[in-house]
């Protein structure tokens, strides 16, 4: 992955590495649905199964920047079909404030975001990989809240 | 105007009769303009006991420490301990409650109103004073400070020297108060809360990233923003590995298997990482007090950050922290009409 971080902004050769933090009752399921339904999607998201989207601490999102994450996906049940009831409206709060931190500190709008994908949304999982991963190639390599180790 | 030998008489008839353990407030200090934090254990020592412009600190934190000392000591003493309070110390102390850091019967809360006014701040008063030392600064009616400098007594404007957040403040008299002195004074002339936050946002966002990793840049990770905060009480700090408990009983895989989500150098990723960290932790707790603004050595504007997801509470979430202690807080809370459009 190093040359990754050498490439010019807008180059080709440039395959941004997005963190997708999945809820395991639905996200999960529909890249899996995605997977198992043999769709054609970009490979750039690393799923990582949490347990529920409540349980996403906002830790994890900076983390990922901080680790040199181009952009991180948050996913969970549609509102009301949380398996824990109601992990995903607490989620949403969250999620909401992490968001505007980060776009108030000056990180691209494009590279944080949150989407809900039930089990049986195969197709809108590809489709939201799809379009994160085209514009954060855009956008070109996260630098700015990536630790230079 | 605040009667300041009422509230000293408060504290010493408290004192006198046991039914604290102590009183804290504020009192000269030895070094500068400021007042310093005292906590007063003797009805004698109470005549040191003063509040005016130079009461800046937040009194909130010393009954956090308060708290970690008697642990320390298996202090058996059930009395309550009693603070002055003015508005903001009062939200803190609301706050604390609200996550159940203490009792309400384990605090004894002498509020006090900013009234008209507020609190000085030192770098606007030196600037306006032009090279003088000011060695003593009072109230001067409702809305003027006098301040003693070597040439004599003055009265200054107070909305000229007042803090920026005492100008944004939204709640001046305590509203969580045992016994409150002053009058409650709706009428301030108020600059519009969030001002500075809505300022910043107006700027082009790569504008914000080089104005935010030029502060970044400048810290020096002396968590003194973090020492002064009443907010930052845990034992144990998330982004401060040096913080973990070490115990007798602590093995070598334990300390090597504790996660290290950042690194203790100084440099901007770090950093930017701490003071973003410590933003989401106050979400919904802060209550603009600015003291980690003050404390800054190298003056990063910390309440700017801060004050950011205050604005978002109060003006997304309808959520005023400090202002109910019974209340849920803001993130084990939510409603149905939260934002759902930026979800996609």
């Amino acid at each position: 992955m190093a040359n990754v971080q050498e490439t010019a902004k807008d180059e080709p050769g440039f395959e941004p590495k997005i963190v997708a933090f999945l809820c395991k009752w639905c996200s999960s399921a529909g890249s899996d649905l995605a997977g198992v339904s043999r769709l054609q999607y970009p490979s750039n998201a690393v799923p990582i199964t949490i347990m529920c989207s409540g349980s996403m601490s906002p830790m994890f999102v900076l983390s990922a920047f901080n680790k040199g994450a181009d952009g991180v996906l948050v996913s969970g049940c549609h509102p009301g079909d949380c398996h824990y009831l109601k992990g995903n409206f607490y989620a949403r709060r969250k999620i909401y404030l992490v968001q505007k931190l980060l776009q108030f500190i000056g990180l691209e709008n494009d590279r944080f975001r949150m989407s809900w994908v039930s089990a049986a949304e195969g197709v809108k999982f590809a489709g939201v990989v799809d379009e994160f991963v085209k514009d954060v190639k855009k956008l070109g390599p996260q630098t700015r809240l990536k630790a230079k180790r | 105007m605040i009667d300041v030998a009422a509230i000293k008489a408060h504290a010493k008839a408290l004192l006198e009769k046991g039914t604290v353990r102590a009183v804290i407030g504020y009192r000269n200090s030895t070094a500068g303009l400021l007042a310093e934090p005292f906590v007063f254990t003797g009805p004698e020592s109470v005549d040191d006991l003063i509040y005016g412009p130079s009461c800046v600190q937040n009194l909130a934190l010393y009954l956090v420490n308060d708290k970690k000392e008697r642990a320390h000591h298996k202090s058996d003493d059930a009395r309550p301990v009693a603070v002055v309070a003015k508005g903001c110390d009062a939200r803190a102390i609301t706050v604390l409650l609200q996550e159940k850091h203490f009792l309400r019967e384990a605090i004894h809360v002498i509020g006090v109103s900013c009234e008209g006014t507020g609190v000085v701040d030192t770098k606007k008063l030196a600037r306006k004073l032009g090279g003088k030392h000011a060695v003593e600064i009072d109230f001067d009616g409702g809305e003027a400070f006098a301040v003693t400098t070597a040439d004599g007594v003055q009265s200054l404007p107070a909305a000229e020297i007042m803090a920026e957040r005492c100008l944004e403040c939204r709640g001046a008299h305590p509203q969580l108060a045992d016994i409150a002195f002053g009058e409650a004074k709706t009428d301030r002339a108020l600059h519009t809360p969030f001002q500075a936050v809505k300022h910043k946002m107006k700027e082009e966002q790569d504008n914000r990233w080089s104005f935010w990793a030029r502060q970044f840049d400048r810290c020096l990770r002396c968590y003194a923003c973090r020492s002064v905060c009443p907010m930052c009480y845990c034992e144990e700090c998330v982004v401060d590995s040096i913080q973990f408990a070490v115990l007798p009983d602590t093995t070598a895989e334990e300390k090597a298997n504790r996660i290290k989500w950042i690194e203790r150098s100084p440099n901007r990723s770090e950093s930017a990482m701490y003071h973003m960290v410590r933003a989401i932790h106050l979400a919904g707790r802060c209550i603009d007090c600015a003291e980690c603004e003050r404390v800054c050595p190298v003056n990063i504007p910390l309440r700017l950050l801060n004050t950011r997801l205050e604005m978002e509470a109060f003006e997304t979430f309808d959520y005023n922290p400090g202002s109910d202690m019974n209340a849920p807080t803001l993130t084990s809370s939510f409603k149905d009409t939260d934002p759902n459009s930026f979800i996609r």
